[in-house]
């Protein structure tokens, strides 16, 4: 036998697609080509899967061997093709029949001495290598039989894998689940003094999925409801829990041993992020970036002011749609980016702009600093909160606010009920007429409108109400009221 | 080159061109049309250069085609406030109507360009109080309070004057565009400087000197510790012009400069009255009604508090209130609370500062 064709995955952004390594083994100078746009660390492998080999007691061909990687337009790339390669390689120099590898889908990176090594993105690969079954590394099954379930097999080294296909030992036993990676407790509302119109503006953003914006100055407590948003949260649906996990897994991030993760995730990238670390991509694997791992959780950008304006440009795509596509000279990955954003800023470069009298900031500066926060941009939050410090009494009792377990409880019901974004309670007349009197005075736009009576109904629902009436307009009026700090 | 070969251009054509030559500030205008007739200075100072009268033609067809009044020293029309006045301009640029600046007496309210909603306020109110007692309200056009006092005069009966620093041709500052126009139309705007010179930082303080010449009272209503309104207030001081301030809080940074003029011994500011009786002791005659005796503003009687709201409002007061305090101060549950509040904005007690909140 001097050809063989085993069956593989490789990962493109968040999702794979099957390749299929080919080997030939013919006479001529001894020599190892691998063809089919491979990149850097496929190329490497080459080194990687004689030393396993070897290092297998298992014999290396002295011969001229071509590796194909197919379809060969397609850019391939991660370790993940080191034991397809090997197995394909010992099956063209005879040392495995054939007929032991249909039907197998092989994927894992290969240590020097012949183990089998964690490869990322594995829930996407084993989606890709349906309907074949498929081996990985045995620390991989557990994750890649949570789509595939019984159709996954492992192995811990390459001899032991060469064992069970030779027919000479049985398929090892799945390892049991390393138990789950505990969770670090989230922070907790009753940490929070004060702050009532924060506390609320984060229980109505986690009840409609409102995007929020809080603009207040430093020590205002912006950073610490941001952080507990992510708490009032339900946990994610089967279907979420999936998508996140897959994307989790596909970035390289840690995900439980062969669980879902079950809360939403919380993403908080630092103002100096590259843009490509925010949207995603990278020159040749195209990896998910910020917006997409905060996928179905919170995305939480800290000085909002601070980041570049092409960043934040580059979020209203995502914030439209739930997607992100980036495109490359290579082709276009969709990832799913649909997250709730929450965003803090200071008023001022300062910080003091909120306190009149207190800010030192010129007019040009204060202009300066709300010019990086376009117009198409801020429409996309519909809440802005102006935060103050708390006050010291307050902030010193001993008395803590409502914990989180109450206002999450909340938060579900409200849910349940419906918020502003489906079928939630209607607004009252008195109600619309208020709405209706700030669109006439000038004080709200058109999408103004639409967006206060969005959050005017999750407050309702909140409330447990029926109905929208006066005074929930009027709060949803008021959490919106920051808009006056940050545009000049 | 000679003056004599265009006899129907005006003295005031001269002088225009003198002062539109590179590097020619008020001062040196000044002395160059002391010594000599403006033709003959203008042909003093372009002595060997390739200046024609077509130059001098084409820069004063450049004033009138824009509707810009020149104003010469000594000429009739020239403003009597200036006449005495050490370092009065040679010339003066109005747009408008320059007979605004004899008849009425005037005030001017100036302040910072970045001022507090309480400084806006007061400079808006005194703008129109002053205006509707017959007093023309002098300010700068700047951002900030000099607009604010603009806006309150603008049409409220006393023609508005405006101070500026460039040349009447543009816009300084480019936000003031319709305030620019309204004042031009009810009042007049002058300037020292021709058209086509820009607005240059050195122009703001010598601005300040004219703005102060032309005032009967100069009153800051906001300032900073080391703000602009500085110059105004010694501009005024060295021509024995009263000044006046409005106190702030000690805590607000825009009124470190009116606190410390207080110190010095400005004339407190609480009321409009306050600057009609000012005036009424330099001399100009204003009548000080009732109305605008200490403490009254001009604002009508506000409607009576609903009973359901009384604990809202009994929470607000004339400064804004962040929400989170509202809450604390009433115990009311957050919908409640902004409902009460909206309810009182609908009413007339109430107003909604940027998300704060105070009393109307």
């Amino acid at each position: 036998m001097q050809h063989a064709a085993v069956n593989s995955a490789v990962l493109t952004g968040a999702t794979a697609s099957a390749v299929s390594v080919e080997v030939h083994v013919s006479n001529g100078l001894p020599g190892f080509t691998i063809v089919g746009l491979p990149d850097a660390a496929v190329r490497e492998s080459r080194d990687r899967v004689r030393a396993a080999i070897l290092s297998s007691g298992l014999p290396w061909p002295l011969r001229r061997t071509v590796v194909n990687l197919a379809p060969s337009g397609v850019r391939k790339g991660g370790a993940g093709l080191d034991l397809p390669i090997a197995v394909g390689l010992l099956v063209a120099a005879g040392e495995l029949s054939p007929a032991r590898t249909e039907g197998l889908s092989f994927c894992g990176e290969l240590g020097l001495n012949g183990s089998l090594r964690h490869v990322p993105g594995m829930i996407a690969l084993a989606d890709a290598a349906a309907p074949l079954g498929m081996v990985v590394p045995l620390c991989d099954v557990r994750e890649a039989a949570l789509v595939r379930g019984a159709a996954v097999r492992g192995a811990a080294t390459l001899g032991e894998l060469v064992a069970v296909l030779r027919g000479q030992a049985n398929w090892p036993t799945i390892p049991r689940s390393r138990g789950t990676v505990h969770a670090p407790d989230e922070p907790n509302l009753s940490d929070v003094r004060g702050q009532a119109l924060g506390r609320r503006a984060v229980e109505v953003a986690a009840a409609g999925r409102h995007h929020l914006l809080m603009v207040g100055p430093p020590g205002s407590g912006k950073t610490m409801l941001a952080e507990r948003l992510a708490g009032l949260l339900p946990p994610l649906t089967p279907a979420e829990a999936l998508t996140v996990t897959r994307i989790h897994s596909a970035a390289g991030c840690a995900v439980p041993d062969g669980e879902l993760l079950e809360r939403p995730p919380f993403r908080a990238p630092h103002h100096q992020a590259s843009i490509v670390s925010l949207v995603g991509g990278g020159s040749w694997s195209l990896r998910p970036g910020e917006v997409s791992l905060a996928t179905n959780g919170t995305l939480f950008l800290d000085e909002l002011g601070e980041f570049p304006v092409a960043a934040l440009e580059a979020l209203r795509q995502p914030l439209e749609e739930g997607v992100i596509r980036v495109s490359r000279a290579g082709g276009t990955v969709t990832f799913p980016a649909a997250f709730l954003l929450v965003a803090a800023m200071n008023p001022c470069p300062c910080g003091e702009g909120v306190y009149e009298g207190a800010c030192g900031c010129s007019v040009a500066a204060r202009a300066r600093y709300r010019r990086r926060i376009s117009a198409p941009l801020l429409d996309r939050f519909d809440l802005v909160v102006p935060l103050s410090r708390p006050d010291p009494d307050e902030l010193l009792s001993d008395e803590p606010g409502e914990p989180s377990e109450v206002v999450a409880r909340r938060v579900a019901a409200a849910r349940a009920a419906g918020t502003g974004h489906r079928a939630g309670p209607e607004l009252t007349e008195d109600a619309a007429a208020l709405l209706a009197s700030k669109l006439r005075a000038g004080g709200l736009s058109a999408r103004g409108l639409h967006k206060v009576t969005r959050v005017a109904r999750t407050v309702a629902a909140l409330a447990g109400a029926d109905v929208a009436s006066f005074a929930h307009a009027s709060e949803a009026l008021s959490l919106r009221a920051g808009r006056a700090v940050v545009v000049s | 080159m000679s003056a004599e070969s265009a006899p129907d251009l005006p003295q005031e054509a001269y002088a225009v061109a003198l002062a539109s030559m590179p590097s020619m500030g008020p001062a040196r205008l000044r002395t160059l049309l002391a010594a000599d007739p403006p033709a003959r200075a203008w042909e003093r100072a372009n002595e060997g250069s390739r200046a024609s009268v077509r130059d001098v033609a084409r820069a004063w067809q450049r004033q009138t085609s824009l509707g810009i009044r020149v104003l010469l020293a000594g000429q009739p029309g020239y403003p009597a406030r200036l006449v005495d006045d050490p370092q009065a301009p040679a010339l003066l640029f109005c747009l408008g109507d320059p007979t605004a600046l004899a008849g009425a007496p005037t005030a001017a309210l100036v302040g910072t360009r970045a001022p507090t909603r309480y400084g806006i306020g007061v400079a808006a109110q005194f703008g129109a109080d002053l205006s509707g007692a017959g007093v023309s309200v002098v300010s700068g056009l700047a951002l900030g309070i000099d607009g604010a006092a603009h806006e309150g005069a603008c049409g409220a009966g006393a023609p508005p004057v405006a101070v500026v620093a460039g040349g009447l041709d543009h816009v300084y500052p480019r936000r003031h565009e319709r305030l620019w126009e309204r004042v031009a139309s009810s009042g007049v705007i002058v300037s020292e400087s021709p058209a086509g010179v820009p607005t240059e930082k050195w122009r703001f303080p010598v601005r300040n000197r004219l703005l102060a010449a032309l005032s009967d009272v100069v009153v800051v209503v906001e300032s900073r510790h080391q703000g602009g309104s500085r110059h105004t207030v010694d501009a005024a001081m060295d021509r024995g012009v009263p000044v006046g301030a409005v106190p702030g809080s000690i805590r607000s940074a825009t009124s470190e400069g009116t606190n410390a003029l207080l110190a010095d011994g400005a004339f407190p500011v609480c009321s409009c009255g306050d600057i009609l009786i000012a005036l009424a002791l330099v001399g100009a005659s204003v009548a000080v009604s009732s109305q605008f005796a200490r403490g009254q503003s001009s604002s009508a009687a506000s409607a009576p508090v609903p009973a359901q709201d009384r604990r809202v409002y009994d929470a607000l007061s004339a400064d804004p209130s962040p929400l989170d305090e509202l809450v604390r101060v009433t115990g009311l549950d957050l919908a409640e609370l902004c409902g009460g509040l909206e309810r009182l904005a609908q009413a007339g007690l109430a107003r909604d500062a940027g998300g704060w909140w105070e009393r109307a």
